[in-house]
């Protein structure tokens, strides 16, 4: 940036200023990469798809008050997959204490068809409900690495568990105990 | 008026946080040519580029677009955001190299920055990411191709891509077994670089993590860079 620039954009600032007092929580976070305490994520809401175990309609996550636990997939994705009977099995044995969403980061609607996603989660006997982030928002605020990823976050909103690649059941099943005991 | 004396004025007025926020901008220890500060860590040791360097100067087909990109042609006209990857990639490390690239994509949309962004994404595998593959491949990672500024870029041959991922990045890349993968002949065992350069052709960020680096961040230092 040109210093006059600089300039500038401090001056229109300084404007501003008494009203502007800010948000001061700005600071520490610009400075700190990843610091002890998470904060809540601020809710995302996404479409959610008509299939087996979900209906069309939309889901908030993370909604107000509940722990929830979102598996990150794409039809494209091979180890996803692998991944549906152990995400099946942990989902009947805790889904009722959580809320239990799997979600594609895939743009249903425009480069894939919402049919290809209902196709898919017959073939991998998907029975909970299923969302689309199709602008990889909610996948930009859990930060997903990988597919498929898993990430639970407790009844405030603050990530308890997030891991990418194939995980069993128990693994599930224990990553979301870990946001029910907060 | 020089810059400190400035700062303490302004904090004076009672803006500490605005300004504060600006830190990286005003840091006087900031390479020339930059819009950032200097990141946390220092990777100027590291064999790629990093804060400071400038933008290694290749040129590579985009075979979707078929016109030739040199990341020279974006000197002046648009901050770069570059990746290297390749469809086959079995664990998944690629589409989360992707999905940063795209991310900052939509943001550069939502907020009305597209025509000052490029999104560089360069395929070691040119063998078997065809034209048609990229496309697809676009489309499955939910990547804009319409926006115009996005270019897969595919050189001529694997030995080629090899010899500019090396030469320019630092990079080693080697086809490996993939006998324990169904359906994959080879694999390339490779580390997932992101890297980010403003207009002048400087780099501002090198993600050697880029598949995990936080993709806020990414998101964030992109927008500060094309801002500045």
């Amino acid at each position: 940036m040109k210093r006059r620039d600089l300039l500038a954009g401090l001056a229109s600032v300084g404007a501003i200023g008494g009203a502007g007092l800010v948000a001061t929580g700005t600071i520490p976070d610009a400075f700190s990469n990843g610091s002890e305490t998470p904060e809540p994520v601020e809710s995302t809401t996404l479409d959610t798809v008509e299939a087996p175990g979900s209906r069309d309609g939309e889901v908030t996550i993370p909604p107000d008050n509940q722990a929830t636990f979102v598996d990150f997939f794409g039809t494209w994705c091979a180890p996803c997959v692998e991944q549906m009977p152990a995400l099946g099995e942990a989902e009947n044995r805790i889904g009722d204490e959580v809320r239990f969403v799997s979600v594609t980061t895939e743009d249903v609607g425009g480069s894939v068809s919402e049919e290809r996603v209902v196709e898919w989660w017959r073939e991998n006997d998907g029975d909970w409900l299923v969302a689309a982030d199709v602008t990889a928002e909610l996948a930009a605020k859990l930060n997903v690495g990988a597919y498929p990823t898993a990430v639970t976050l407790d009844s405030t909103g603050r990530i308890q568990w997030s891991e990418s690649g194939i995980h069993t059941a128990d693994e599930i099943v224990a990553g979301i105990e870990t946001a029910l005991n907060v | 008026m020089d810059r400190r004396r400035y700062l303490q004025s302004i904090a004076a007025a009672g803006t500490t946080a605005s300004v504060a926020g600006c830190l990286g901008v005003l840091n006087e220890s900031g390479a020339e040519g930059t819009v950032l500060g200097p990141p946390e860590q220092d990777l100027s040791e590291a064999a790629h580029p990093s804060y400071g360097d400038e933008m290694p100067e290749f040129t590579v087909p985009d075979p979707i677009t078929g016109e030739d990109i040199s990341t020279t042609d974006f000197e002046g006209e648009r901050t770069i955001l570059w990746t290297s990857f390749y469809t086959n990639c079995p664990d998944g490390v690629c589409p989360a190299l992707i999905l940063r690239l795209r991310r900052a994509q939509e943001v550069a949309a939502q907020e009305g920055y597209s025509d000052d962004a490029a999104f560089l994404a360069l395929t070691f595998d040119p063998e078997r990411d065809t034209a048609d593959v990229l496309r697809k491949y676009a489309d499955q990672q939910g990547v804009d191709l319409d926006a115009g500024n996005w270019h897969f870029l595919r050189p001529e041959s694997y030995e080629s891509s090899q010899e500019l991922l090396d030469e320019h990045f630092g990079l080693v890349i080697e086809k490996a077994s993939a006998d324990d993968i169904e359906n994959l002949e080879y694999q390339f065992p490779h580390y997932g670089l992101i890297l980010l350069a403003n207009k002048r052709g400087i780099v501002e960020r090198a993600y050697p993590n880029g598949a995990t680096v936080d993709i806020e961040i990414v998101e964030n230092d992109f927008k500060k860079v094309v801002e500045g």
